[in-house]
């Protein structure tokens, strides 16, 4: 082995104690899970299996997990129809207003999300759909549009703009075009943006927070109650239980693509 | 011409100030192999792209079969088209690609797998079809293209600089399948390029665009060798010019006098004695001989050698540079730079030019 200089051991170490800072907090919820305790902490005296009992029997924690991933799947389905029609718009047009449209729809991500949350809450006080889940579904695809449309952008950029030309010159009209030719080229930047609008949805808390009282309650917003009120163990285990899900899609997504 | 299949009338297309096409009139005849040749921002994509329906014109109109066309959407025109970047649709298969025209016009299953092998076979790609784009050479890909234009029984085919993304050697050889192809099916072509030995090559009618106007339209041989303006002279094939002053003209044989250098020229124009004229040359019409041999003495500038052709750049005291073009087998002398020649032509190989 070549001996390392100073250097390379700073810049190894580095590299250790950034992977360790981003992964330990994770790590620390697996043995608060199976804590025996009745609170948030280590194991006292044995590992016990009851907080993850009590979310998969909870009507509350299995309603709100039921809830996100729900308003998740609708969100998703939205944000990426218009997401992809708004993409596709603009790859045909990419003139100078195709280009401000763009930046304008990707505002949802430089403003704050509190700013923005408050927003909402304003407007949807007006509108009378605060604590609907009508309210969030909107909310959530608002924020998650812009990811679906950089996706399907992502996935455009390469396509030859003579395509569309020649679909026409062969005979499709202006939608065949898009549907045959435009839309699976696309493909791939589209389901990128749905699982990722599926994402932003489901991890979201700030808005609903803001626009939400009682009667809607999301996984993210019950994990934060929990927390606040009785620092319930249960969030540790429905915080594995995601890891746990996050890591078996990666892995299985890995395993797919060798 | 019997009556033409197209006919571009009038047509004025404006980006800002620039005039990309300026009151463009064309004719296209029934199974002709046209040529739209020019530099870059000639207007001859934008000619093209007018005539498959891509750009909408500011002025004139578009018959097909004395029928107008000019407000009719791309996919009605029934043209096919070919396009530099081969676009084939990157998510289908060879075999979808040629049968995509066929099946938005909802033709029965059995007759778009016929027509499809017909069309791969006809460009020899039929070992190809279940084959992606992605998985096909540049020149193969240009054949599945030709193949999907094809495939319809287009009324005109349409080729924007289809060769001009492939290698020189694989470019010639498409030439010639290209003008077979043209031989055999009896479609008419229309051709546009930058490049003009594609445009001589292949070539019925070759017309010349400049900054959106026509320069001079004709068959190969007549453009080449009667070009009208310098503009025509010098892009397609090189031409040397010589300003001179006409003395009097007996017949088809005219006097002439350029800075102290006398001769007569045969041509088929008339010339007003004492009119200026320019005088195109063609590097192959001019001789070069051991001094004394031809008329004019020179000395040699420059020398490019290229295999069966040797350029030469040879200097005359008052004429100035003037490019030779010479056979590499039939020169009795070896030019070599600073070496003293003499140069010279043939009566009728200096064209008049009629306009600047």
């Amino acid at each position: 082995m070549m001996p390392r200089s100073t250097f390379q051991i700073f810049f190894q170490t580095g590299a250790w104690v950034v992977i360790a800072f981003l992964v330990l907090p994770l790590l620390v919820v697996l043995p608060i899970s199976f804590t025996d305790t009745s609170y948030i902490g280590l194991p006292k005296h044995g590992l016990s299996i009851q907080h993850y009992v009590n979310y998969f029997t909870d009507a509350a924690w299995l309603g709100a997990t039921w809830t996100s991933i729900w308003i998740g799947l609708v969100v998703a389905t939205c944000a990426t129809v218009l997401g992809t029609a708004f993409a596709i718009g603009c790859w045909f047009l990419s003139d100078r207003a195709s280009s401000i449209a763009r930046w304008v729809l990707i505002t949802p991500i430089l403003v704050p999300p509190v700013v923005q949350s408050l927003g909402f809450y304003r407007f949807w006080v007006v509108l009378g759909l605060i604590d609907t889940n009508m309210g969030v579904i909107l909310a959530h695809t608002l924020l998650a549009l812009p990811y679906v449309s950089i996706s399907v952008f992502a996935a455009l950029t390469n396509l030859d703009r003579n395509i569309p030309r020649a679909a026409r010159s062969l005979g499709a009209s202006v939608l065949q075009t898009v549907w045959a030719v435009v839309v699976p080229a696309a493909k791939p930047g589209i389901a990128t943006g749905f699982i990722f609008a599926f994402i932003v949805s489901f991890d979201e808390i700030v808005g609903v927070l803001f626009i939400t009282v009682r009667r809607v309650s999301t996984l993210p917003k019950m994990i934060w109650e929990g927390i606040q009120d009785n620092i319930d163990p249960t969030i540790a285990a429905v915080a594995t239980v995601l890891v746990v899900i996050t890591l078996a899609a990666t892995a299985i997504g890995v395993m797919r693509k060798k | 011409m019997t009556s033409p299949i197209l006919s571009i009338n009038d047509a004025v297309k404006t980006y800002g100030s620039i005039r990309a096409l300026d009151q463009v009139n064309l004719d296209v005849a029934e199974g002709e192999f046209l040529t739209l040749l020019g530099p870059s921002g000639s207007g001859k994509t934008t000619l093209l792209s007018a005539i498959a329906g891509f750009i909408k014109m500011d002025g004139g109109s578009l018959t097909l079969r004395s029928e107008d066309i000019t407000n009719r959407p791309p996919e009605h025109r029934d043209f096919g088209m070919v396009f530099q970047g081969y676009a084939l649709f990157p998510t289908m298969t060879v075999r979808e690609n040629v049968g995509f025209p066929l099946k938005v016009r909802k033709k029965p299953a059995a007759e778009i797998q016929k027509k499809v092998n017909d069309a791969l076979e006809m460009v020899q790609m039929g070992a190809f079809a279940d084959r992606m784009p992605s998985q096909l050479s540049g020149g193969q890909q240009q054949r599945i293209a030709l193949a999907r234009a094809m495939s319809f029984s287009p009324q005109v085919l349409l080729l924007d600089e289809p060769l001009s993304a492939l290698d020189k050697k694989l470019r010639a050889d498409l030439q010639w399948e290209l003008k077979a192809l043209h031989n055999q099916l009896g479609v008419t072509f229309i051709y546009v390029t930058h490049d003009q030995d594609e445009a001589l090559s292949m070539s019925d009618r070759i017309i010349i665009l400049k900054d959106g106007s026509i320069q001079q339209q004709g068959d190969p041989n007549t453009l080449y060798n009667r070009p009208r303006n310098k503009f025509v002279a010098d892009f397609l094939g090189k031409s040397n010019f010589i300003d001179v002053t006409v003395g009097a003209q007996t017949g088809t044989t005219l006097q002439c006098a350029a800075k102290g250098v006398a001769f007569n020229v045969e041509t088929d124009t008339h010339n007003a004695a004492g009119s200026d004229v320019k005088l195109a040359l063609r590097p192959e019409r001019l001789k070069l001989g051991a001094p004394g041999e031809e008329f004019l003495p020179a000395v040699v500038k420059q020398v490019s050698y290229l295999g069966e052709r040797c350029q030469v750049i040879v200097k005359h005291e008052t004429l100035g540079e003037m490019l030779i073009s010479c056979p590499t087998w039939k020169t009795d002398i070896t030019p070599v730079a600073g070496l003293a020649v003499s140069i010279g032509w043939d009566p009728d190989a200096p064209v008049v030019l009629s306009e600047d």
